[in-house]
């Protein structure tokens, strides 16, 4: 009976699998399609003749290459900074008294609640006021908040849960704030770091708004705008935009994949 | 770690409390520049004339009254909320049965719930494009498939009547952040709980409707709450690439009239008018959903503030 019953359980499982599989699956099926060739009107899991070439042509229409490096400048420094910011806020509030975390909980949550819509125009006028309109440092920016109040509040659980005989016994031995935090609670909370750095890696990443609203010059563009200029170019050739989209989603993918064992603790 | 750095930064005068706070203050500072002040101006523009070249002029409810007044935006109103108010019982619920399916040991647990997890990797122009390419009228695995088994293949993203149905299916698959959150408070849910319930008689199911999920409705309340705002807005970068808002207008939502009214016609106060009526939105919504919510008769503990 319970034998069954755990198979009934494994085979939804699978179902689950297999379900949230497929929109990648057919991603990458469609990014196989030799061009010129018309597309099949049958259903099959793979094209009869299956080539790379569609990756090749997304080189030769966009400056992707360019794109690229762009999205890599703002990941690479966005991610570190997010984690530094966010950590700092978790590992204050976790040792604060009471009062003061219960209030800067509320504040968190608030915060969460607050419509990006709503900061689309101000934050413009802002970038603008400051010279940061048109520049990496516009999609930077939330990077300076620790990104979203959900990765303080990741940070703030974790630090919480470490014994407060810990963070007593640093300070005992001389260690000063940056000290406890750099050497003490950090490595303790190493799957939430590798957790909060992942999330906003896929962020910023992924992050179509801010460099649509932010940016004038083509030259800045990150790849999730190459995708839409793709789109723009060729609105029906779907081998080659299906190519550049598995382009764009293979890097945090990767991450995710060698991230998995550690983000499964977080 | 790196002790020059730490000497560096070290402020001897300062207690122990105060550099605490000390390592708050990016954080605060930064809520305070880019969220609550932006956001504080973006509200009270709605009351001005603001074209971000001459001075805003203070118009009083103007704005409400253009904005009340414009066909486009009563239609936006309409298409955003049956944008959100479905979907979002839809992915939280389903988020949290995901999660349930998923919380006890098994083969490949982790690659199980890495794959739930998986589309809401994809960055958001890809997972357009992408599903742009599935629903496709002719040649999308989705209608080949349908198609197939001898059903009839919708147009999807090209029918005025399917759009919707369209943008809120592939909002379905990505639901990672429920998920994740989900499966953190089910874990935090003592086993000894559930097993108490199984002593006492209860199914699987009646276990599910009366033990495990009134401990979790402040939780499913407060994603409910954050995915309608983010559905709200993330809906912008779906809509923009699959549809444009078309056809005719049924997917033209409310963030493409506050972009179109503030980037295009730089009417920045008629954008901030209807961003109020967006944020009203979310509350009457969630506030629906927490009505529905307090059949449970669950308040909110402390538990909830940890998360």
């Amino acid at each position: 009976m319970k034998h069954s019953s755990s198979r009934v359980i494994f085979a939804l499982r699978l179902l689950v699998l297999v379900l949230f599989l497929l929109p990648v699956l057919w991603m990458i099926t469609a990014s196989l399609h030799p061009q010129g060739v018309p597309l099949s009107q049958k259903l099959h899991l793979l094209p009869q003749r299956v080539t790379l070439e569609n990756y090749v042509r997304v080189w030769q229409l966009v400056p992707i290459g360019r794109y690229t490096f762009n999205s890599l400048i703002v990941v690479g420094t966005a991610v570190p900074l997010t984690i530094v910011t966010s950590s700092w806020a978790g590992f204050s509030m976790a040792q604060l008294p009471h009062a003061a975390q219960r209030r800067l909980v509320l504040l968190s949550l608030i915060v969460l609640m607050v419509p990006g819509i709503a900061l689309w125009s101000t934050r413009f006028l802002i970038f603008k006021y400051l010279g940061w309109h048109d520049s990496y440092l516009a999609l930077i920016a939330p990077a300076w908040m620790g990104t979203s109040p959900f990765y303080v509040l990741m940070f703030y659980r974790a630090f919480r849960r470490v014994p407060t005989a810990i963070y007593d016994a640093a300070r005992l031995d001389g260690a000063g704030v940056l000290q406890s935090w750099g050497s003490v609670a950090l490595p303790i909370a190493r799957p939430t770091a590798i957790g909060v750095g992942l999330l906003s890696f896929i962020f910023y990443w992924g992050d179509f708004i801010s460099p649509l609203l932010y940016l004038s010059s083509e030259r800045q563009y990150t790849l999730p705008i190459a995708l839409q200029l793709l789109q723009q170019l060729g609105r029906s050739d779907w081998p080659l935009l299906m190519a550049a989209a598995v382009m764009a989603t293979a890097v945090p993918v990767i991450l995710f994949l060698l991230a998995q064992p550690a983000f499964h603790k977080s | 770690m790196q002790p020059t750095i730490h000497n560096l930064l070290r402020l001897p005068k300062l207690s122990y409390q105060k550099r605490l706070w000390l390592l708050l203050l990016p954080y605060l500072l930064g809520i305070l520049l880019l969220v609550l002040i932006p956001a504080a101006i973006s509200f009270s523009l709605a009351f001005f004339r603001y074209d971000a070249l001459s001075p805003p002029v203070w118009v009083g409810t103007l704005n409400f009254i253009l904005a009340y007044t414009d066909e486009l935006f009563t239609l936006s109103v309409h298409n955003a909320v049956s944008l959100v108010i479905l979907p979002v019982p839809l992915r939280v619920f389903g988020a949290f049965l995901l999660a349930r399916l998923l919380l006890r040991n098994g083969r490949f647990l982790n690659w199980f719930r890495a794959a739930v997890y998986l589309p809401s990797i994809i960055p958001g122009a890809a997972y357009a494009l992408a599903w742009l390419w599935i629903l496709n009228p002719l040649f999308g695995p989705v209608n080949l498939l349908l198609k197939a088994v001898g059903l009839t293949a919708p147009n999807w993203f090209i029918d005025p009547l399917w759009a919707r149905p369209s943008l809120i299916l592939m909002s379905l698959w990505q639901i990672g952040e429920g998920f994740l959150v989900s499966l953190a408070a089910l874990q935090d849910i003592p086993a000894d709980l559930e097993d108490a319930a199984a002593m006492d008689g209860a199914n699987s199911y009646q276990m599910l409707w009366h033990v495990t999920l009134p401990l979790l409705a402040p939780i499913l309340l407060l994603l409910s709450f954050r995915d309608a705002v983010l559905t709200f807005q993330e809906s912008f970068t779906s809509v923009l690439l699959t549809t444009g808002g078309g056809p005719y207008y049924t997917t033209y939502t409310l963030p493409l009239f506050i972009y179109e009214q503030g980037f295009d016609l730089l009417s920045f106060g008629t954008a901030s008018a209807a961003l109020w009526v967006m944020y009203l939105l979310t509350g009457l919504i969630v506030l629906f959903l927490y009505i529905i919510a307090r059949q449970w008769q669950i308040g909110t503990t402390d538990e909830t503030f940890v998360l």
